[in-house]
C-alpha cells in the first residue's frame, strides 16, 4: 500500500510529496482532471500520507502504511458511492422534520470530513458548507491536520460564496480539497485563493498494459477499445462499463443515422421514449449525450484523416462510411445542438422532446 | 441482516468472542441516558454517530455518546454477568427506556450486533453497529486538574451564554471565555453587538498560576449547564490539553474540541467613564421594554431611551405596527440623554439577571456602548452588560 498504487501522473504526485515533505499542505488545494482520473483515490492518499501514525517514505519522499489506525479509517472513505448511498438511507430513515435539513456527509476518520454533492440535486449546499465552516476551526482530534474534501465543483451560489469566507482566513492545521471536473465551475475568487494540480490524461498505450494486467479476462480488442474509450483516465478504463456504454452508443447512432439517411421516425421515437424523468433518466441522457459527443468527434478526426486516433475503434468501417456523407459543418452544428441540449438538461427540460427536436433539427440540417 | 426472531430465545454462540450482559435497574439507567443523548446528533448521516456506546466491566455500565465535537460519558451501577460492549441506536433506546416501567433491565448483546433488552414481560431487540467503529474518545486527564465550584460555574455560563454569536463565520465569537485566576474567575462573551462579562471573586482555585484563559464552544457550555442543573455536586473538575477540554462533573466527564483563534481584546470596549446613569426596578425596567418593543420595527428590534430630569422614557415607534412610550420615574440629575438599543438585548440581560432587584443604566451618549449592571449583585458577582447603541 503507498503511492505506487496511484498510476500515472507520477510528476504531479511527486510535487504534492514534497509539499508534504516540507510541510507545506496549502490551505486550499484544486485536483483537477477528468472524471475517473484519480482525484478522489489521490485526494485519500494524500490525507493519509499527512497523517499517517508511522510515516513511512519511498523514493526520498513522505508515504503511508495503509495499516495505522488513520491510513484504515481514511481508508474506509475510499467506495465512496457506497458511503454515500449509506448515507442517503441514514437520511431517509429520518424523521421528517429533521430530514430537510440533514445534509450528506462522509467522516469514516473524525478529522477527515468528505462532502459530497448533496442529492437529488446534486449540488454542495449551504447546510454542508456550514457544517465545514463550524468543524474547521476546531483543533482536530486524532489527526496532525484535518482536511476537507468537496468531491464536486457543482455548489449552490451562497454555498461557494461562504466557503469563499473560510479561504479567506484558513486555520493553519486544516486544508480544503477540492476535486474539480471543470475548473472554471468554481468562483474566479475561490479558484486564485487556491493552489491548482492537475492530472492529466494517460497515454492509451500505458492504459492498454495496466488493462491487461487489472483485466486479464478481457480480450486484448476490448482492451484496447476501452483504453481509447477512457479518455486517459484510469479510474474510468478500470471499471468501464462497456455494454452500457454500447448501448448508449447504439442509441446515438440511431440519432445520426436517422439525419444521415431516410429518417425513421419510428424507429427514433421508440428509442428516446425511453429516456424518462428522474435520476435514472438524468444518468442514461447524459450517458447518451456523452456516447453521441464521442462519434461526432470520432467523425471529425476520420474527415481529415486522422483515423489513427478515432476511439470507437471496434466501429471503424462503419463510421467512415457515415463522415463520407457529411462535412465538418454538419459536425459543428450538430455539436452545438448537443450543447444546447446539455443546456436544456440543466433547466430541467423533458428528455425525450429534447431528444427528438435535436435529432430532428440533425436530419434538417 | 435478519433480525433473531423476538421471543424465541435463540442462545446461539456469539462471533469473535463478543459478548456483554448486564442488568440494571430503570431508573438508573434513564437517569444516565438523559445526561448523554442531548449530544446525540439529530440530523447526521455518519451512522455510527446516532448510537451510545454501552461498556460493561465489574460492577458498572459506562455510556458514551459523541458527535465528534462533543462527547460525555457517564456511568452507573449494574449486575454484570459478562463484561463486553456494544452500540445501540441513541434515540430509539432512549425513546425505548422511558417507556418501560420501573424495574431491572437486562441488556444482552447477540449475533450480528443485535441487543436484546428485557424487563419483566417486554422482549425487543435492536440492531447496533460493530464496536470498532465508535469513535475514540479522550480520556480524562489526571494531571494539572483545576476544581471549579459548580455553583459559579453555573451562575457564569446563564449570565453569558445567549450573548454568544451565533455567526458561524465569527468563529472565535462561537464560544465564551473562561478566565481563571488563583483568586477570581470571569467569564465574557460577545456578538459583536453586545457584550456580557461576570466576574466571581472569592474563590480559590487549584493548578492555576498567573491567569488561564479557555475559549469553550456554546454547545459543550450548554451540555455543562444541563449536566450541573442535573447533579448536586460542588465541584466541577477542569483539565485541557492541546485539543480538547474536560469537565468532569461526579461520575460525568464531558470533553469538547477546542476552538482555534483569538478571543478580541474586551477590555478594550469596557466603557470608562459612563457617568450619566438611572437606577431602576428590573421587574419594572423589563416589563416596559416589553411592552414597547412591541411597537419597534420588526427587523431592529430598536427602542428609544431618554432621560430627563427624574425621569427614564422608553418608546418606539414603526410604520406598520403604530408607536409606545413608557415613562419610569426615578432619579436622575444629569444632562438629558437620547440612545437607541436593541430591545431583545435589554431583555436577555434582564431575563438573567432576574426579576429581583434593581439594574443600573450608565450612558456616555448616544453614540457610545451602555453598560448595564445588577445594583446589588450580591455573592461577590461582578457583572457587566454591554450594548452598542443604534442610530435612531
Amino acid at each position: 500500500m503507498g503511492f505506487d498504487a496511484f498510476f500515472g501522473n507520477a510528476t504531479t504526485v511527486r510535487h504534492l510529496r514534497e509539499g508534504i515533505r516540507a510541510g507545506r499542505i496549502p490551505p486550499a488545494l484544486i485536483l483537477a482532471g477528468p472524471k475517473g482520473s484519480g482525484k478522489y483515490t489521490l485526494a485519500l492518499m494524500l490525507a493519509q500520507a499527512i497523517n499517517c501514525l508511522r510515516q513511512p517514505e519511498s523514493d526520498g519522499l513522505p508515504d503511508f502504511c495503509g495499516e495505522c489506525k488513520n491510513c484504515l479509517r481514511i481508508a474506509e472513505a475510499q467506495p465512496l458511492e457506497t458511503r454515500v448511498e449509506e448515507a442517503v438511507t441514514a437520511r431517509e430513515d429520518m424523521r421528517d422534520a429533521d430530514k430537510k435539513e440533514t445534509r450528506i456527509l462522509i467522516q469514516t476518520h473524525p478529522d477527515i470530513l468528505i462532502v459530497p454533492p448533496d442529492p437529488p440535486q446534486l449540488l454542495i449546499k449551504m447546510g454542508q458548507v456550514r457544517r465545514v465552516i463550524h468543524s474547521m476551526y476546531r483543533f482536530p482530534s486524532d489527526a496532525r491536520h484535518a482536511i476537507y474534501i468537496f468531491t464536486s465543483t457543482a455548489f449552490m451560489k451562497e454555498a461557494a460564496n461562504s466557503l469563499l469566507k473560510i479561504l479567506e482566513e484558513p486555520p493553519a492545521f486544516a486544508s480544503i480539497f477540492l476535486l474539480a471536473e471543470n475548473t472554471g465551475e468554481l468562483l474566479p475568487t475561490i479558484r486564485s485563493r487556491s493552489v491548482v494540480y492537475r492530472l492529466g490524461a494517460l497515454p492509451t498505450a500505458s492504459l492498454e498494459a495496466l488493462l491487461s494486467q487489472r483485466h486479464p479476462e478481457w480480450k486484448p480488442p476490448q482492451r484496447a477499445l476501452v483504453a481509447r474509450l477512457a479518455e486517459g483516465a484510469v479510474g474510468r478504463a478500470l471499471g468501464f462499463d462497456l455494454p452500457g456504454y454500447a448501448a448508449s452508443r447504439q442509441d446515438a447512432l440511431i440519432m445520426i443515422k436517422n439525419a444521415l439517411t431516410e429518417p425513421d421516425h419510428s424507429v427514433l421515437f421508440r428509442m428516446t421514449e425511453t429516456y424518462r424523468a428522474g435520476a435514472d433518466g438524468q444518468q442514461k441522457t447524459s450517458a447518451l449525450l456523452r456516447a453521441l459527443s464521442s462519434l461526432l468527434e470520432d467523425l471529425m478526426l476520420l474527415q481529415s484523416g486522422a483515423a489513427s486516433l478515432v476511439r470507437n475503434i471496434d466501429m471503424l468501417p462503419e463510421l467512415t462510411r457515415l463522415s463520407t456523407a457529411i462535412s465538418l459543418g454538419w459536425i459543428e452544428s450538430a455539436a452545438r445542438g448537443l450543447n444546447q441540449v446539455e443546456a436544456g438538461m440543466r433547466r430541467n427540460l423533458l428528455r425525450s422532446l429534447s431528444l427528438d427536436a435535436f435529432a430532428t433539427e440533425l436530419a434538417s440540417s | 441482516m435478519s433480525m433473531p426472531g423476538v421471543g424465541t430465545e435463540q442462545e446461539r454462540p456469539l462471533a469473535q468472542g463478543a459478548t456483554m450482559e448486564i442488568s440494571v435497574s430503570r431508573q438508573d439507567l434513564l437517569r444516565e441516558l438523559t445526561a448523554t443523548q442531548s449530544v446525540v446528533e439529530r440530523k447526521t448521516t455518519i451512522p455510527i454517530l446516532s448510537n451510545f456506546l454501552l461498556e460493561a466491566d465489574e460492577d458498572r455500565l459506562t455510556i458514551i455518546a459523541t458527535d465528534l465535537d462533543q462527547s460525555i460519558k457517564t456511568s452507573c451501577a449494574a449486575k454484570v454477568k459478562k463484561p463486553g460492549s456494544c452500540t445501540i441506536p441513541a434515540r430509539k433506546l432512549y425513546d425505548y427506556i422511558k417507556l418501560l416501567p420501573e424495574g431491572d433491565i437486562s441488556i444482552k448483546l447477540m449475533e450480528n450486533h443485535w441487543v436484546q433488552i428485557r424487563s419483566g414481560r417486554s422482549n425487543t431487540k435492536m440492531v447496533g453497529m460493530a464496536r470498532a467503529n465508535f469513535p475514540q474518545v479522550p480520556e480524562f486527564p489526571e494531571t494539572s486538574i483545576t476544581r471549579i465550584p459548580a455553583a459559579s460555574l453555573k451562575g457564569m455560563i446563564s449570565k453569558t451564554i445567549f450573548a454568544i454569536s451565533n455567526e458561524e463565520s465569527r468563529y472565535t465569537l462561537n464560544g465564551a471565555l473562561l478566565i481563571l485566576k488563583v483568586e477570581s474567575m470571569a467569564m465574557v462573551a460577545t456578538d459583536g453587538h453586545r457584550l456580557s462579562h461576570v466576574e466571581k471573586t472569592g474563590e480559590t482555585l487549584t493548578n492555576v498560576s498567573g491567569e488561564k484563559k479557555t475559549l469553550i464552544p456554546r454547545k459543550a457550555l450548554a451540555e455543562l449547564q444541563s449536566l450541573l442543573g442535573s447533579g448536586d455536586d460542588a465541584f466541577v473538575e477542569f483539565a485541557d490539553d492541546e485539543h480538547t477540554l474536560f469537565f468532569r462533573i461526579g461520575r460525568r466527564v464531558l470533553t469538547t474540541r477546542k476552538l482555534s483563534g483569538q478571543f478580541p481584546n474586551y477590555e478594550a470596549v469596557m466603557p470608562r467613564d459612563n457617568t450619566k446613569f438611572v437606577v431602576v426596578r428590573s421587574q419594572d425596567l423589563m416589563g416596559s421594554i416589553q411592552r414597547v418593543a412591541q411597537f419597534a420595527d420588526e427587523r431592529s428590534g430598536a427602542i428609544k431611551m431618554r432621560l430627563e430630569q427624574n425621569e427614564l422614557k422608553i418608546s418606539s415607534s414603526s410604520t406598520d405596527a403604530g408607536e409606545s412610550e413608557d415613562t419610569i420615574e426615578t432619579p436622575y440629575n444629569f444632562d438629558p440623554i437620547v440612545v437607541g438599543f436593541n430591545s431583545a438585548y435589554m431583555i436577555d440581560f434582564l431575563k438573567a439577571v432576574g426579576s429581583e432587584g434593581e439594574v443600573r443604566l450608565e450612558f456616555k451618549d448616544a453614540q457610545s456602548a451602555g453598560q448595564m449592571r445588577p445594583e446589588d449583585p450580591g455573592e461577590d458577582y461582578k457583572y457587566r452588560y454591554i450594548i452598542m447603541p443604534m442610530r435612531i
